[in-house]
């Protein structure tokens, strides 16, 4: 539909187009549903949520909501807290990541295809399978209730998809540039700092952006190590307001907007790169 | 160190801290399991000696396993298998040209981003039966006179919850599709559309095989996340009422927990594993093999 399309579309054609834009309207209004139906709830008054005749747009929109939830709980601490889960998580899974990735990459050693063939495996594991086995550890370490014990977790369980995302992205660069700059006297480590991680770069935020969201978006570890309210990230600490007795939802709603905005902008920034990585594992430019 | 062993050793040097990573916080806690599942363990979490089969001859006899088992593979078969059909549709559908298609894809990947706790909230929310939306949405639009409980039975109320597993797995499968799509080179349908084939001929000799890659990978991960797939379960119904909507990971999760049989626990996971060994063996075969094609 670029300019050429001037001519009359023929009536089957136009049908057609028709009933796209239906099907593409209709899903759209019912993906965005829910957090139209959050963003409406998180502006109303307690007692209008409850109310008989209820409607869907709020009566008295209550911008007040969006600040008070700082104050009722420790919002700020825990989105302090997520980000230091997902940054520090993010760090060490590419830390640990890149030159794993690199020597899969670059390199041939005895034990490789073993070593692959574990961190497809691994990436199979949910941590809640194994949370009995993770506590344990972390008991033993001194790290239940701590959030460097998060980050640990999120970083290992995020080590396959960075391997496997890394491997594709440095497979998919000619390896002539770096044997180029150690003949000209690089070691090994700087020809990957200076030559090749620059080349990777579009891949390699990719992949950060993708563990950071992924950290960011953990719920049953955190639920399950950490039992001080200030340690809490925003998944579970938003649930303060999900109480046993009452539900305070135009808060829990205000408090996720807040939890779900960044990651969604990020998400919409990696999409396409990311699942051409997904599928054929490489995170091209 | 002579140049030559350092030659040998230094691929082990590169991997090492990923390795150490993943031994201390995946391994460690794998064979903590398995030597839990086969012991007796004391409420505090104490190993108390062998318990060779005990603990899985008393998960399996226990009344509600086999309800939590039918319905972890109710859960997941019906989670991927509609999913994976409606988003390879919408990946059909988006596939196309057409104004505004950078936007809607754009909000297909919403439910993808957002966290599986405050999707499950508002779900939760969305179909209450005293002030839901979605009793108001119908309500407005006259369309009942009378609020509609939307989750009369616990069965109901599962089926709600596998809706809500559906809505946001179907985003990853659409952008699997559409990437495999996008790499398909556009002269095979010109030959096809010359050899005179119609649309669904097109679609089912043409696309179908030329995307299998891409949704065999969404599919066998997708099977991965779901039968592992917490929040949505224990944020909407915590597998209540009398577990009739747990599947194996909420009930492990209860079983440890809250109620201090961490043996019986490990044997519930060691089964989980067992289960998605297979799974993962099957994926690692396809994804290797793949491998050595390129």
């Amino acid at each position: 539909m670029n300019g050429t399309a001037k001519k009359p579309l023929s009536p089957q054609k136009l049908i057609l187009r028709v009933l796209l834009y239906l099907v593409v309207i209709d899903v759209c209004v019912l993906t965005l549903y829910p957090y139209f139906a959050m963003f409406c709830t998180a502006l109303k008054s307690r007692s209008e949520i409850f109310s008989a005749n209820g409607t869907i747009l709020p009566v008295t929109a209550l911008w007040s909501n969006f600040i008070d939830i700082w104050s009722r709980a420790p919002m700020a601490r825990y989105f302090l807290n997520s980000l230091i889960i997902a940054g520090g998580s993010t760090i060490i899974a590419m830390l640990c990541g890149i030159p794993a990735a690199y020597a899969l990459a670059r390199m041939r050693f005895k034990g490789q295809t073993a070593f692959l063939g574990f961190v497809i495996v691994s990436q199979m594991f949910a941590p809640v399978v194994l949370l009995i086995g993770i506590y344990k550890v972390m008991m033993a370490l001194g790290l239940t209730d701590s959030l460097l014990g998060l980050v640990l977790i999120n970083a290992a369980f995020n080590q396959a998809f960075t391997i496997w995302l890394l491997r594709g992205t440095f497979m998919s660069i000619s390896a002539e540039m770096e044997q180029a700059a150690t003949i000209d006297g690089c070691s090994r480590v700087q020809a990957m700092l200076r030559v090749l991680l620059p080349v990777a770069a579009p891949g390699i935020v990719t992949t950060l952006i993708f563990i950071f969201i992924n950290a960011w978006n953990e719920y049953t570890v955190a639920l399950c190590l950490i039992s001080t309210d200030t340690t809490k990230p925003l998944t579970v600490g938003i649930n303060i307001f999900n109480g046993y007795n009452m539900i305070e939802w135009q808060y829990l709603f205000a408090a996720s907007i807040f939890a779900i905005l960044p990651v969604v902008i990020l998400f919409m920034c990696i999409e396409k790169n990311l699942v051409s990585g997904l599928t054929s594992g490489g995170v091209k430019g | 160190m002579s140049k030559k062993t350092f030659r040998k050793i230094e691929p082990y040097i590169w991997i090492l801290p990923s390795i150490l990573l993943m031994a201390v916080f995946i391994i460690v806690p794998i064979g903590s399991v398995f030597r839990m599942s086969l012991s007796k363990v004391t409420k505090a979490g104490l190993i108390k000696g062998f318990n060779g089969l005990g603990n899985f001859i008393k998960v399996m006899g226990g009344s509600s396993f086999g309800l939590v088992l039918k319905n972890t593979i109710v859960w997941t078969i019906a989670v991927v298998v509609i999913s994976t059909v409606l988003g390879f549709m919408l990946a059909l559908v988006l596939n196309n040209e057409f104004k505004g298609r950078k936007v809607a894809r754009a909000i297909v990947v919403f439910p993808w981003a957002t966290t599986l706790v405050i999707q499950a909230s508002v779900w939760n929310f969305i179909i209450n039966t005293d002030y839901g939306t979605l009793n108001t949405l119908l309500l407005e639009m006259g369309l009942i006179s009378a609020p509609i409980n939307w989750t009369p039975t616990p069965a109901i109320y599962f089926t709600w919850e596998i809706a809500c597993g559906i809505f946001v797995t179907i985003p990853f499968v659409t952008f699997c599709v559409l990437s495999g799509l996008q790499s398909i080179d556009a002269t095979y349908y010109e030959a096809a559309t010359v050899d005179g084939a119609n649309y669904w001929q097109k679609l089912f000799r043409l696309t179908l095989p030329l995307v299998r890659p891409s949704l065999t990978v969404s599919t066998v991960l997708n099977i991965i996340y779901v039968f592992n797939s917490f929040p949505i379960i224990w944020t909407m119904t915590k597998g209540d009422p009398a577990n009739h909507t747990d599947t194996l990971v909420t009930y492990l999760y209860k079983l440890a927990f809250y109620n201090g049989k961490q043996g019986e626990a490990a044997a519930v996971s060691v089964i989980g594993f067992v289960i998605l060994l297979a799974c993962a063996s099957v994926y690692m075969v396809y994804t290797l093999r793949k491998g050595d094609d390129t």
